[in-house]
């Protein structure tokens, strides 16, 4: 029940055959910092090349779930973490992972966006070059390319040993998604990334999460229901740490089962 | 009734948003910080003028020889004062200041190398690593650090670090250096403890505060987002060190360390006490004794007084001066730096 029902079969149609492949699989996930459990019991199964959007009121562990994934929770005091979580096959909670490379397959993008300080070519090869991915000579054609594929080539060409600081907040945050882009991720989470940024960018971001999701799994944290609606082919509802509904976005949306969902989606609640 | 009547006669006024000024353009708040705003600068002229005049017979006699020779000798006070250049000076004088500029440099430097690593690093630790109550409780030894009077430190360094670095330390470092390039002059001779690298020593202790405290500060403005977004990436914690956190504050720190520099370029007590106060020679090895301008002024200046020409004094002057010049020159190079590096890193604590 609490599984995510694979896509129907004709959204599949524009995605390559053998895409719906399981990329994450999470069992009985309990998580919470010192004595408080924040959340406990989730199950739920992602395929590859979907957007998945985490709804659920402030405080109901959406966020704290998005960074068990990629385990950015370690070193906050008194973490702890029980069930699983496997990434291709992979448990993602083993002290044995490497985290370095669990953090290059599941990328993150902010609530506001964060370019680092150094030039805007820097910036989409940080990654990158932190994890030797690429030849030198290589670099150029890997900046463009995600730059283009963000759509900021044409605005930052001609100044890409500039300060990324310069840029506006839309752009700045197509940057961070160019630079979790570069070091080529199987899934990407985001935590609100559009809470901060204006309508026109909004919309930018969003269809680029529509064009990229058949290489890349999205998982969307929102606090607007609109948007989850647009963007998502499924969405999680979130109450009191608790994964109280998922299934196609349409389903949650139109005809949810449980009495907090409904609530929630018709906006009396939140 | 009849007010209310003569109220609807009159013009009627569009509403006043700012009222006309009633004061005078120059009050006494407008004087006071006319003022205050002007008199920094003024006493910097005020120094600056003093010292050009006092100076001045000094650059006459000592002329550009007082930059490139490493005398330092008073003249004959039994022989008839001479003129030279319209300037009275008693027989013999000579006066170079090239190794005492070279001796001041080379310590602050000394200081500078130990000094920057330690204080990033413990800056680092105190605001990155340890929980709050320990971060808090080191913040406020590292301020009472600085707050140490340089006495106490020249005292440490003549009477305990001293000894102990050429009794224990410096004779098996100069004796396994390798007779290479800068590493040579760690060889030869270590002396009584009193030197260079000593002096070295205790200033980078006495600037660790200085510098160490202000990059905590800058450290703890580095949004933890943008560190978060690098960790996130897959960056180990050395990188997102060297990569994001320290660029972002790399203007700040540049300007902590001029501050720490400048207070090493200045120090006086600390170093007359255990520079070992030779003039005249430049320094051979790193163990040396030597001389710097601010501590040549401090143990100088009684003997000085003896010269009834007035010339000794005038040229502790010029040497002060000097030792503003090199200061502002390193002022302005850090200015330089700063804006060089900026260009990408801009956000925190721009400016020295």
């Amino acid at each position: 029940m609490q599984d995510l029902a694979p896509r129907p079969v004709e959204e599949f149609s524009a995605n390559p055959p053998g895409s719906s492949r399981t990329v994450i699989k999470v069992s009985d996930l309990t998580v919470g910092f010192g004595r408080t459990t924040i959340i406990s019991g989730v199950n739920l199964t992602l395929m590859q090349g979907s957007i998945v959007a985490l709804i659920g009121p402030t405080g109901s562990g959406k966020t704290t779930f998005l960074r068990s994934l990629n385990r950015m929770n370690d070193k906050v005091r008194g973490y702890f973490a029980g069930g699983g979580i496997l990434l291709d096959d992979q448990e993602v909670l083993s002290d044995h992972v490497d985290l370095l490379e669990l953090r290059r397959r599941v990328g993150m993008l902010f609530q506001r966006p964060n370019p680092f300080p150094m030039s805007i070519r820097d910036n989409v090869l940080a990654g990158v070059k932190a994890h030797g991915l690429a030849k030198k000579s290589e670099h150029d054609r890997i900046v463009r390319e995600n730059l283009e594929r963000v759509g900021l080539w044409n605005a930052v060409s001609g100044r890409l040993h500039d300060s990324p600081f310069r840029l506006s907040g839309g752009q700045q945050q197509l940057l961070c998604l160019a630079r979790s882009l570069a070091v080529q991720p199987e899934v990407l989470l985001l935590d609100e990334p559009t809470s901060a940024l204006d309508p026109i960018s909004v919309e930018a971001v969003e269809k680029l999460l529509a064009d990229l999701a058949e290489e890349i799994t999205f998982i969307v944290v929102t606090h607007s229901l609109a948007q989850a609606r647009r963007i998502s082919d499924h969405t999680m509802f979130f109450f009191d740490g608790h994964l109280k509904e998922s299934g196609p976005t349409a389903q949650i949306f139109e005809d949810p089962q449980q009495p907090e969902t409904q609530y929630y989606v018709s906006g009396r609640m939140g | 009734m009849a007010s209310d009547l003569a109220r609807k006669t009159e013009e009627p006024q569009a509403p006043r948003i700012f009222r006309p000024t009633t004061k005078s353009p120059l009050g006494p708040v407008k004087i006071a910080s006319a003022v205050s705003s002007v008199a920094p600068l003024l006493a910097l002229l005020a120094i600056l003028g003093i010292l050009v005049h006092q100076a001045l017979p000094a650059v006459k006699y000592n002329g550009i020889g007082f930059f490139v020779h490493n005398v330092w000798h008073p003249g004959n006070f039994y022989l008839q004062p001479v003129t030279t250049n319209g300037v009275l000076h008693p027989a013999q004088a000579d006066y170079g200041a090239w190794a005492i500029i070279v001796g001041t440099v080379l310590s602050s430097l000394i200081a500078l190398v130990i000094a920057l690593p330690a204080s990033l690093g413990a800056a680092l630790v105190v605001s990155k690593l340890l929980g709050p109550r320990v971060r808090n409780t080191l913040g406020i030894f590292l301020e009472l650090l600085a707050g140490i009077p340089s006495v106490v430190f020249g005292l440490w360094g003549t009477l305990t670090i001293g000894p102990l670095l050429s009794r224990d330390i410096y004779p098996i470092v100069a004796k396994h250096m390798p007779d290479v390039i800068i590493l040579r002059w760690f060889r030869g001779s270590t002396g009584a403890g009193e030197g260079l690298l000593t002096s070295g020593i205790i200033l980078a202790a006495m600037i660790i505060p200085i510098i160490a405290s202000t990059s905590r500060d800058l450290f703890a403005q580095v949004p933890k987002l943008t560190e978060e977004g690098a960790e996130a990436l897959g960056m180990t914690r050395m990188e997102v060190t060297t990569k994001v956190t320290l660029p972002w504050v790399s203007a700040g720190i540049i300007g902590a360390t001029v501050l720490g520099l400048a207070r090493a370029l200045g120090e006086t007590m600390a170093v007359a006490m255990v520079s070992g106060s030779v003039l005249g020679t430049l320094p051979t090895n790193i163990y040396s004794t030597f001389n710097t301008i601010a501590a040549t002024i401090v143990t100088t200046l009684d003997s000085a007084l003896i010269d009834g020409t007035g010339l000794a004094v005038r040229t502790l002057a010029e040497a002060a001066l000097v030792l503003m010049l090199v200061t502002l020159l390193a002022n302005v190079g850090a200015r330089l730096l700063v804006r060089k590096v900026s260009t990408t890193a801009l956000p925190v604590g721009r400016g020295v």
